[in-house]
């Protein structure tokens, strides 16, 4: 990296840090460190809600796996502004109605304390593992392209994190928040202008993208019905809304983010921009991967994405047949360019029938260039036998360094730490927000007066920073449990969602039911993960339905669990 | 039982949006464009298959 790079992310990220803290200065109290005084205008909202949402693995894997899947995991994001509209006119008056600092409060006041517990017990769990994950695998991806210590790089994102975290709260991420969101976006902007001039003389970005639509990178929206098809227009509108109505309605990572609007009206905004912001914005990522795509059509792109285990065989007795897998390779990707170069001369030739040959010429060069690939990974595999084939999360950041200027580089990396930052920072004032009003003050006897509880929340986010970068550290070690560990908010959401439905919308539940619907629907849900194929979208769906269901049928037949309302 | 705040806000909730006037047609907006952009990108996956 050039000092020039280096330059731009310290003072891009110097910047965010002392911005955070002094827009924080001054605070009294549990009101302004929890929800920042309620005193935020929508636009601040809106920009904390996306910048939450998107974290450094949204902007480092994303453009790779529409590089290596097409740009079919958009619609993943189709049901969310349907969820926004639901939360803004349901949960969003109720907890600010009631004043709440975190939404498993609301669960008590309508159900009862074991209710609000459990809720409280799952999100402790599945955000306390998240956070740490949150750090660690950008963390990774940077360590191993650029050849930091993955040590040092995790201790640096959580220092800067909690540099503003712990002394601001929820105002300084609020506030930071709406910095990173415009390096973040702008930065993102650069890169897909700077992408489309680096295309071949006389390939436009049109041309590009239409031969990487040939080869299926712009199959955006695919209607067939499928279960067990992860990413379609109706896992999407359906399995997508429930999660998005959970992670917004429930998950305290964004609830604290609106509960920082100064009226109902701000944050019923912030979220419907996000309804409406969303969809287009991930297009936006996915987009440039398609683009990192049509570049790599015209220029031969590395032979596997992560340098590591590259580098590692380069050393070992098998370097000379490593050669060679790579040079057929490079000359498969050779022919795919002359290929779609053939097709965007027939394209501007406007003859059909050339169009259909030429296509189907690019397809089997495409098909060569894969199968060729596969045999390189295949060697990489021989050489070290628990290589991971899929090398998905470093295609964009691998591009980056070998095709983008100096300065730009700098600025991509800024924008990789800031969205790092923006997501931990939220999930770790969460956590402590629910660690502090659900249990220190609920259950420990915490209080005392406003300095004394203010300081307690300072300690309590600085416990919780420690936590999520010891993870960080510890992950490595962990394996498989990775990816364990990140379906892990599938596997809950639904159930915690069917109990926050039950309790907006069915009246006369009441607690005990909810209660032990909830275990039920944890376990079909897991009987699900273990034992079936489904599609983990629909995990929400099903987990949610199991809570309303048995719930609702439990009051029935029990009446002392109704709720008798005059 | 938690002791929740008094609500102070109880206007807030019939607060209207900065903008279109009613909370009904801003919802109405966020769904249409949905609708609008799933109509555009399965237009664009046809054009680009």
């Amino acid at each position: 990296m050039s000092a020039l790079d280096w330059a731009v992310v310290i003072v891009t990220l110097t910047t965010v840090v002392v911005y955070g803290v002094w827009r924080s200065r001054g605070e009294r109290g549990l009101n302004d460190y929890l929800v920042a005084g309620r005193s935020l205008a929508w636009p601040m909202v809106a920009f904390s809600v996306m910048s939450t949402q998107a974290s450094a693995v949204t902007f480092l894997s994303t453009p790779g796996q529409a590089y290596s899947d097409g740009m079919r995991f958009l619609q993943f994001y189709f049901g969310l502004p349907i969820a926004m509209v639901v939360l803004a006119a349901t949960a969003v008056p109720i907890y600010h109605r009631l004043r709440v600092f975190t939404a498993y409060e609301y669960l008590e006041t309508r159900f009862d304390a074991k209710t609000r517990a459990l809720a409280v017990l799952l999100f402790l769990i599945q955000r306390g593992l998240a956070a740490g994950l949150t750090i660690y695998a950008p963390s990774l991806i940077l360590s191993v392209v650029l050849g930091w210590s993955i040590h040092w790089t995790i201790l640096a994102i959580g220092a800067l994190v909690l540099a503003y975290t712990v002394w601001g709260g929820s105002k300084a991420v609020s506030y930071t928040h709406s910095l990173q969101f415009a390096v973040i976006w702008s930065g993102l902007a650069i890169v897909a202008v700077v992408i489309a001039s680096r295309l071949p003389h006389g390939v436009s970005a049109i041309d590009a993208l239409a031969v990487a639509g040939r080869l299926g990178r712009l199959n955006i929206v695919d209607p067939t019905f499928d279960l067990e098809n992860r990413y379609n227009l109706w896992s999407g509108l359906i399995g997508g809304c429930f999660l998005a109505m959970s992670y917004f309605g429930t998950d305290q990572s964004q609830v604290g983010r609106y509960l920082t609007g100064r009226s109902v009206a701000q944050s019923r905004m912030g979220l419907l921009f996000n309804g409406l912001a969303k969809v287009p914005m991930q297009f936006l990522v996915l987009g440039v991967g398609a683009m990192v795509f049509a570049f790599y059509l015209f220029t031969p792109p590395p032979v596997f994405f992560n340098p590591e285990p590259v580098r590692a065989v380069e050393r070992s007795a098998m370097a000379p047949e490593f050669a060679r897998s790579a040079a057929r390779q490079n000359a498969a990707a050779a022919d795919r360019a002359a290929k779609a170069v053939a097709l965007i001369a027939a394209r501007k030739g406007g003859d059909e029938a050339t169009v259909a040959r030429a296509g189907q010429a690019l397809e089997r060069s495409h098909r060569d260039v894969e199968a060729a690939r596969a045999a390189t990974v295949e060697v990489l595999k021989r050489a070290e036998p628990g290589l991971n084939p899929n090398d998905v999360n470093y295609v964009f950041l691998r591009f980056v360094l070998m095709n983008l200027p100096v300065g730009i580089i700098g600025l991509v990396l800024a924008m990789v730490f800031s969205a790092s930052m923006s997501a931990s920072s939220a999930e770790m004032s969460a956590l402590s927000s629910t660690t502090i009003v659900d249990v220190w003050k609920r259950w420990l006897g915490g209080g005392g007066d406003a300095v004394h509880q203010l300081h307690a929340s300072r300690w309590i986010t600085l416990m919780w920073g420690v936590f999520a970068v010891g993870f960080a550290e510890f992950a490595g070690r962990l394996g498989s449990l990775v990816e364990a560990v990140n379906v892990l908010g599938s596997l809950f959401y639904g159930t915690i969602l069917g109990m926050f439905l039950t309790a907006f919308y069915f009246k006369r539940v009441g607690g005990t039911p909810v209660f032990i619907s909830a275990i039920l629907a944890e376990a079909v849900v897991l009987a699900c993960f273990f034992w079936s194929k489904i599609s983990f979208l629909w995990f929400n769906v099903v987990g949610c339905l199991v809570v309303i269901g048995v719930a609702g049928v439990l009051s029935l037949l029990i009446p002392r669990w109704r709720i008798v309302t005059r | 039982m938690p002791e929740l705040r008094a609500p102070d806000h109880e206007d807030s909730a019939q607060e209207p949006p900065p903008v279109l006037g009613r909370w009904s047609r801003l919802y109405a907006l966020v769904l249409i464009a949905l609708a609008v952009e799933i109509a555009v990108f399965w237009a664009l996956t046809k054009a680009f298959r």
